[in-house]
């Protein structure tokens, strides 16, 4: 059942964390003595997305223009109770989906592309330029560049490149140019191939080749997660999620989404945090990308090149290189700063799925719910019936974010 | 006496702070002393001295190299000296000091503060990279007999700035950047608002990334006490013009008052 597609649930403002967390987020860090990364930032980021990084405004207006672009690439975002999965798996409780989905671009990323194109195109920027792994978050820059007229660049992870061929050709339509990470475009992309011209990159080199595009050639570029900015824009997951559920009359004692730089999740459950009620809430990641249990929280570099300032956060080191898994969204070595925090202050508890558990539970939802979600959100699908099926959880409400779908990503089931 | 909280220290002073920052040792001891020749009562009211650091983590790149070569120029009789000749003009002296270098020393960097005539200390690491010992290292300074003054930026949450607040009577210093002497785009007015709003009452002095004389104007509007400077000086120190110094003092001072 779809509970609600009014207009009227997309909230007014963003929510910003920042000004409600238990403790100090630390700042950022530069990396060098004698040169401030922050400072740079000035030069590689919208200015308005840098202000609202840094800002203590628990709440963001969201611009009309952009409310509308919102309305016009399919939020609100379907909440839909999932009685045949709660069929299947038994349960005596209530399990719902937040189905980001169903945005035209097909995961939440959209949610934070639109507003960062629409600050860069008010500053009359030369272009866009980002990073993605699996691809969904180079598809949303593509087309939030292109709704604002902006021409974009999207260095795509290397192995991703090579396994999503249809990625590539969707931002290719949507109006980007598209080049696999590590590239012979940048100097820190032809050091990587000289070192291994069989590289298979990661976020990390990706991030550190669209900065250095971003800065040599006056582009913008757009921040794909982990930052305060873009956990706020993506609350407009959870406000909506709150109040479809405050219309079916439903509060959630369970919270589970996946985790690869905490943007979907932190965007989908922020929003209950000031509310001061018990909440499992559970960060999903993949077994071969363990940041929460065995990362550190400190402070590490964002992208393997340390031209972005460095942040306090769980890390596996920016050097990590992760197993080629199909949720590509997962593979990177961090978790944004003020999840980092949560986790470590034991406010949001941490799941683990490999890639065998999440085609099960991805399989399963397909069945049930008729949807093939995206590699990434079978993280969350697979914590959420292992929730389910703990007995201590019985007649619990489950609410789980299923961050996008996996049309795209078929190819996780090629061996079946 | 560390602070109690009394209802005097709660009341904002007229006139309006000129906070001036050097790190010890920079660039050298003749140039430090020739400055502070230079500075009375009539312009500045408290002065902030960094003891050099191998790590400033949250100072920006200009004031971090000040402490690259302050760690080799700085001899503690030097800023003793400096410290007695500012003190003998009636400006009162704070340190700036991060936690990490003085967490294992057993009170004695306390102590040599109190004893050189040191009203308070600046901990900018403390509520960031140390928050579980935040209220031990404020009862310890209180111990000593320094004011603790409270660091805040705008990513500190609002239960700290209250919670920490009300542990101290003393001014709060508000960092209005990251770190020190750069440029994220904000707006200030909102920032002052905010701080005003949950501590009101309170004297606020402003700085990290002060940038020009109409934002110092236009945080004096916002009821801000006073600002803090210290990138700003660097230059001057570099090149030893103590006359631009004495003359950035006086156009300081007229900002603050509304000239």
């Amino acid at each position: 059942m779809i509970t609600s597609q009014a207009e009227d649930v997309i909230p007014d403002s963003w929510y910003n964390i920042v000004p409600d967390l238990p403790e100090q987020l630390a700042p950022p860090r530069d990396n060098t003595e004698d040169f401030s990364s922050i400072e740079l930032l000035n030069r590689i980021i919208p200015k308005e997305v840098l202000r609202q990084e840094f800002t203590f405004k628990k709440f963001q207006k969201i611009p009309e223009e952009v409310a509308e672009a919102y309305r016009q690439i399919g939020r609100p975002t379907p909440l839909v109770r999932a009685r045949n999965l709660e069929k299947f798996l038994g349960y005596k409780g209530k399990i719902f989906f937040k189905y980001e989905g169903a945005t035209v671009t097909g995961s939440h990323k959209i949610n934070t592309a639109i507003p960062q194109a629409y600050y860069a195109a008010q500053e009359g920027v030369n272009g866009i330029v980002t990073e993605t792994g699996a691809g969904q978050w180079g598809t949303a820059t593509a087309l939030a560049s292109s709704l604002y007229g902006m021409p974009s660049k999207v260095f795509m992870v290397g192995i991703s490149y090579r396994q999503k061929p249809l990625r590539k050709k969707i931002m290719g339509i949507y109006g980007a140019q598209v080049f696999a990470s590590p590239s012979s475009e940048t100097k820190f992309g032809r050091e990587m191939l000289g070192k291994d011209p069989d590289h298979p990159g990661s976020l990390g080199i990706a991030i550190s080749e669209a900065v250095e595009y971003a800065l040599e050639n006056d582009y913008r570029y757009l921040l794909g997660s982990v930052m305060n900015s873009v956990l706020t824009h993506q609350s407009i997951i959870g406000l909506e999620t709150k109040k479809q559920l405050e219309v079916l009359g439903e509060y959630p004692d369970a919270l589970i989404g996946c985790v690869g730089g905490g943007s979907n999740f932190g965007g989908f459950t922020y929003p209950f945090i000031p509310d001061s009620r018990e909440i499992d809430m559970i960060a999903s990641t993949a077994s071969e990308v363990p940041k929460f249990g065995k990362g550190e929280f400190k402070y590490d570099l964002l992208d393997t090149a340390g031209i972005l300032p460095s942040m306090k956060m769980y890390s596996l080191g920016a050097d990590f290189v992760p197993p080629p898994i199909y949720a590509g969204g997962l593979r990177y070595h961090a978790a944004a700063p003020s999840l980092s925090l949560l986790m470590q202050k034991g406010k949001i508890k941490h799941d683990e799925a490999d890639e065998p558990a999440v085609k099960d539970a991805l399989r399963v939802f397909s069945k049930t719910q008729g949807i093939v979600a995206a590699p990434e959100s079978g993280h969350a699908i697979a914590s959420a019936i292992k929730y389910a099926k703990e007995s201590s959880n019985s007649g619990k409400t489950i609410v789980l974010n299923v961050s996008g779908h996996g049309l795209l990503d078929l190819s996780i089931f090629k061996d079946d | 006496m560390g602070s109690l909280i009394s209802p005097f220290s709660r009341m904002i002073k007229m006139r309006k702070n000129l906070i001036l920052y050097f790190t010890l040792g920079f660039p050298d001891q003749g140039t430090l002393e020739s400055f502070s020749r230079r500075i009375s009562q009539d312009e500045v009211d408290y002065v902030e001295f960094g003891f050099p650091s191998g790590n400033p983590v949250y100072d920006g790149p200009k004031i971090r190299g000040t402490h690259k070569t302050a760690m080799s120029n700085y001899r503690p009789e030097d800023g003793e000296k400096l410290f007695r000749d500012l003190l003998g003009k009636g400006i009162k002296l704070y340190s700036l000091t991060y936690y990490r270098d003085i967490r294992d020393d057993g009170g004695k960097f306390l102590s040599y503060l109190k004893r050189e005539g040191f009203s308070g200390i600046i901990v900018p690491d403390l509520l960031v990279d140390y928050s579980d010992s935040a209220f031990s290292a404020i009862g310890r300074i209180h111990e000593a007999g320094l004011d603790f003054i409270p660091f805040f930026n705008p990513s500190t949450p609002d239960r700290i700035i209250k919670e920490i607040s009300s542990k101290t009577g003393s001014w709060i210093y508000y960092g209005l950047q990251p770190s020190t002497g750069i440029n994220v785009p904000f707006d200030t007015g909102e920032v002052a608002e905010r701080i005003n709003e949950l501590v009101p009452g309170r004297e606020i002095n402003f700085g990290f990334g002060i940038r020009n004389n109409d934002q110092v104007r236009e945080l004096v509007s916002y009821g801000a006490s006073g600002v803090a400077i210290g990138t700003a000086l660097i230059e001057m120190l570099s090149s030893g013009d103590e006359e631009a110094f004495y003359s950035y003092l006086k156009e300081m001072r007229g900002v603050l008052d509304g000239k």
